[in-house]
């Protein structure tokens, strides 16, 4: 699985619904438009007998004790960047699709790990109010069918078996395009993708191409990468300004359920928190509180609030709640004394198979020299826990400037003067060599398969710069330049 | 049970004697152990931002920056990663130890390089990251939107990591330190040694921009 949708159904009731604790089982529906042309868009489960695109007054006939609610942008953008730090603690690289939909790049992330992650995700999203469906698969758009039928997390392994019984509507077609599939008998993604792709262009063009690329889920795109937050803080405004000391909590829980997600998204914890009240007479409450243990642990946050919330006075009403986390880097294992090891091993680790997963995984690691003469002999080893002391001195400091290698070197064809380099023609670099140092011959492995043989110049150009250049069986090659 | 001031006295010589550390330099990033550019960057590269050091020239030293830098992390015990967007790093040339502690990306692509550098920014155990662009094909590092390098920066204000980016060309828009390296090797310097190599080169500052003071929370 490369991508993954993280969707919430009806996001708008949703968000409403956990800004205001009054709302908690009660059958609401939010409303849009005005007068009689007012209709329900989202309805709650608990409003039986009522559905979306009814007339407001029906639905109060049908289901007497209705709550019914304009949509809250406030609550909506505070639900949504709850899901978006879900998002960003599967991969960094999240877009925000729209409202209540993030979808997840998750190549090089370890699929069994993401898999556990997004079901974590949704059952700690459901405890805070919003019922997270997710989806995974090869291509954003598959993963996007995926949440929508998933329950709560779906992973694609056989797109074909998996898209043939969905209805037709997923794929999105126009009015027109349904009414011919229609024709056809095709209800389902199944049924249209089992025609030829080029025999559904002939007869209904392009868009009918991209209608059958969308049906067998093949649509890819670039994503939009989202920030990951960078101010770890969440602020609310009462309006009309509170008295009790209920109203806060709920919303101090709210603004701790996104800001731990937010923190351990961008692998930190919360070390001190900074609670802020906002009165009605503009003054304000502010204090902070240095955490006993620094951590992401939305209970621990609670009971430290609560238990100074619960002596707080304050001279007039409250008018706002601001909440911050000031980040720090988690502390994953007790250093010794003289140690120099890693801060965060499961990051670290996790990282560098995502690494691998892009560049291939021997082409990540510590190089190692091999013990040979042979040029460019090494082998990539497994980074070490702990950075070692330094050794002592080398006998025989290195000299000169580093070699920067062409892999594969550049050929070359090298024009002797007395034995000695004295022009390069190649298409890469040519010109003449106004100075060379060699010849360093150099053979090896000669009792064995694989045996070699150098001689090797270091030139410097009339233009400027110096190569390394070297001879072999093959022919002249440029192994690097000296830099 | 609490030690006489005269023990604690001792164990604190003897532990100064035994491990001697070296002293931090203020701004806490990691050293280039060059000291035109440690000069001109203020004793090391800046953590939690990018640096961009230009080759202009053929052999200007960018290779030499890099095994300089390796040592002096390794002197203080601290890890390097190594974005190779060339595949161009000669393990045989830098001492042993200095690789241990070194995480090396061999790249065949700048898109790969760049995927790369945008995770291991981010992953907190790394003093410097160094992002080396050389050799990519320019015309495809021109294309690169300028919005991968604001992502890439933010990533960096993020965390206390130095990242150091090498290119041929001025290439990051908005860096807040460009250094140019102008002064080529030439046959004469392969006999020297690397620290008197180092010493010899020659950078100009091209845009410089000392860090502001900020929280991290923002």
């Amino acid at each position: 699985m490369r991508y993954a949708v993280l969707a919430v159904p009806d996001f708008a009731l949703h968000a409403l619904r956990r800004s205001e604790p009054g709302l908690c089982g009660r059958p609401v529906a939010l409303v849009a438009g005005e007068g009689r042309r007012a209709r329900l868009t989202e309805v709650s489960r608990e409003a039986r007998g009522v559905a979306p695109g009814l007339a407001v007054t029906l639905a109060m006939s049908r289901c007497p004790g209705i709550v019914l609610r304009p949509r809250d942008p406030g609550a909506e953008v505070e639900a949504h960047r709850l899901l978006l730090a879900a998002a960003f603690t599967l991969a960094p690289r999240v877009e925000s699709t729209g409202p209540g939909c993030c979808t997840v790049d998750l190549r090089g992330a370890d699929p069994a790990r993401s898999e556990a992650l997004m079901g974590l995700r949704a059952a700690e999203l459901a405890g805070a109010g919003l019922p997270l469906r997710a989806g995974a698969g090869e291509t954003p758009l598959l993963a996007s069918y995926a949440a929508r039928c998933a329950d709560p997390v779906l992973i694609v392994r056989d797109p074909g078996s998996f898209l043939a019984p969905l209805p037709l509507l997923f794929a999105d077609p126009t009015p027109g395009q349904e009414e011919i599939l229609r024709g056809w008998g095709i209800a389902t993604l199944g049924a249209l993708t089992a025609l030829a792709k080029a025999e559904v262009g002939r007869r209904m063009g392009p868009e009918g191409v991209l209608l059958w690329e969308r049906a067998a889920g093949e649509s890819e795109r670039v994503l939009r990468l989202a920030e990951p937050a960078r101010s770890f803080a969440a602020q609310w405004a009462y309006e009309p300004p509170v008295e009790s000391i209920e109203p806060l909590f709920f919303k101090l829980r709210r603004f701790a359920e996104r800001v731990a997600l937010e923190l351990r998204g961008a692998g930190f914890v919360a070390e001190k928190l900074s609670l802020t009240l906002l009165l009605e007479d503009e003054t304000d409450h502010r204090r902070e509180f240095r955490l006993p243990e620094p951590g992401a642990d939305v209970e621990g946050w609670m009971r430290v609030l609560n238990s100074h919330l619960e002596t707080v006075r304050t001279a007039a009403r409250v008018a706002g709640v601001r909440l911050v986390a000031a980040p720090a880097r988690p502390q994953e294992r007790q250093e010794g004394l003289f140690d120099a090891g890693l801060r965060d091993p499961a990051s670290f680790w996790e990282n560098l198979a995502r690494v691998a997963a892009i560049v291939g995984d021997d082409r990540v690691g510590t190089p190692v020299p091999i013990d040979t003469h042979r040029p460019d002999a090494f082998t990539m080893e497994r980074p070490a826990e702990a950075v070692a002391p330094p050794a002592e001195a080398q006998v025989h400091p290195a000299r000169g400037p580093v070699l920067r290698r062409f892999r594969p070197p550049w050929p070359v064809r090298v024009v002797c003067d007395a034995g000695r380099p004295a022009r390069l023609e190649a298409g890469r670099l040519e010109g003449r060599v106004c100075a060379a140092l060699g010849p360093w011959r150099g053979a090896g492995d000669w009792w064995k398969p694989g045996a070699w043989a150098a001689e090797t110049w270091q030139v410097e150009m009339e233009g400027g710069g110096v190569y390394q250049v070297t001879c072999t069986a093959d022919g002249w090659s440029v192994e690097g330049m000296l830099d | 049970m609490p030690g006489s001031p005269q023990t604690v006295s001792a164990l604190r010589s003897l532990l100064a004697a035994r491990f001697p550390e070296r002293p931090r330099r203020p701004g806490g990033g990691p050293a280039a152990a060059v000291r035109s550019i440690d000069d001109a960057l203020g004793g090391g590269l800046p953590p939690g931002r990018l640096t961009e050091l230009v080759s202009a020239v053929p052999s200007g030293g960018g290779q030499t920056v890099i095994a300089r830098l390796l040592g002096a992390a390794q002197d203080a015990r601290q890890r390097v990663a190594l974005i190779d967007g060339a595949d161009g790093f000669a393990p045989g040339e830098v001492p042993g130890d200095a690789l241990r502690h070194l995480v090396w990306v061999r790249c065949r692509a700048p898109g790969e390089a760049f995927s790369a550098a945008d995770i291991l920014v981010r992953d907190g155990n790394y003093a410097a990251v160094v992002l080396d662009l050389r050799g990519c094909a320019e015309r495809v590092l021109r294309r690169t939107p300028a919005s991968t390098w604001y992502r890439l920066q933010r990533a960096a204000e993020g965390g206390c990591v130095a990242v150091l980016v090498q290119t041929t060309s001025p290439l990051v828009p908005a860096v807040p330190w460009r250094l140019v390296l102008e002064t080529p090797f030439s046959l004469a310097d392969a006999g020297a040694l690397r620290e008197a190599v180092a010493d010899r080169l020659g950078v100009r500052t091209e845009r410089s921009h000392p860090p502001a003071t900020e929280a991290l929370a923002g």
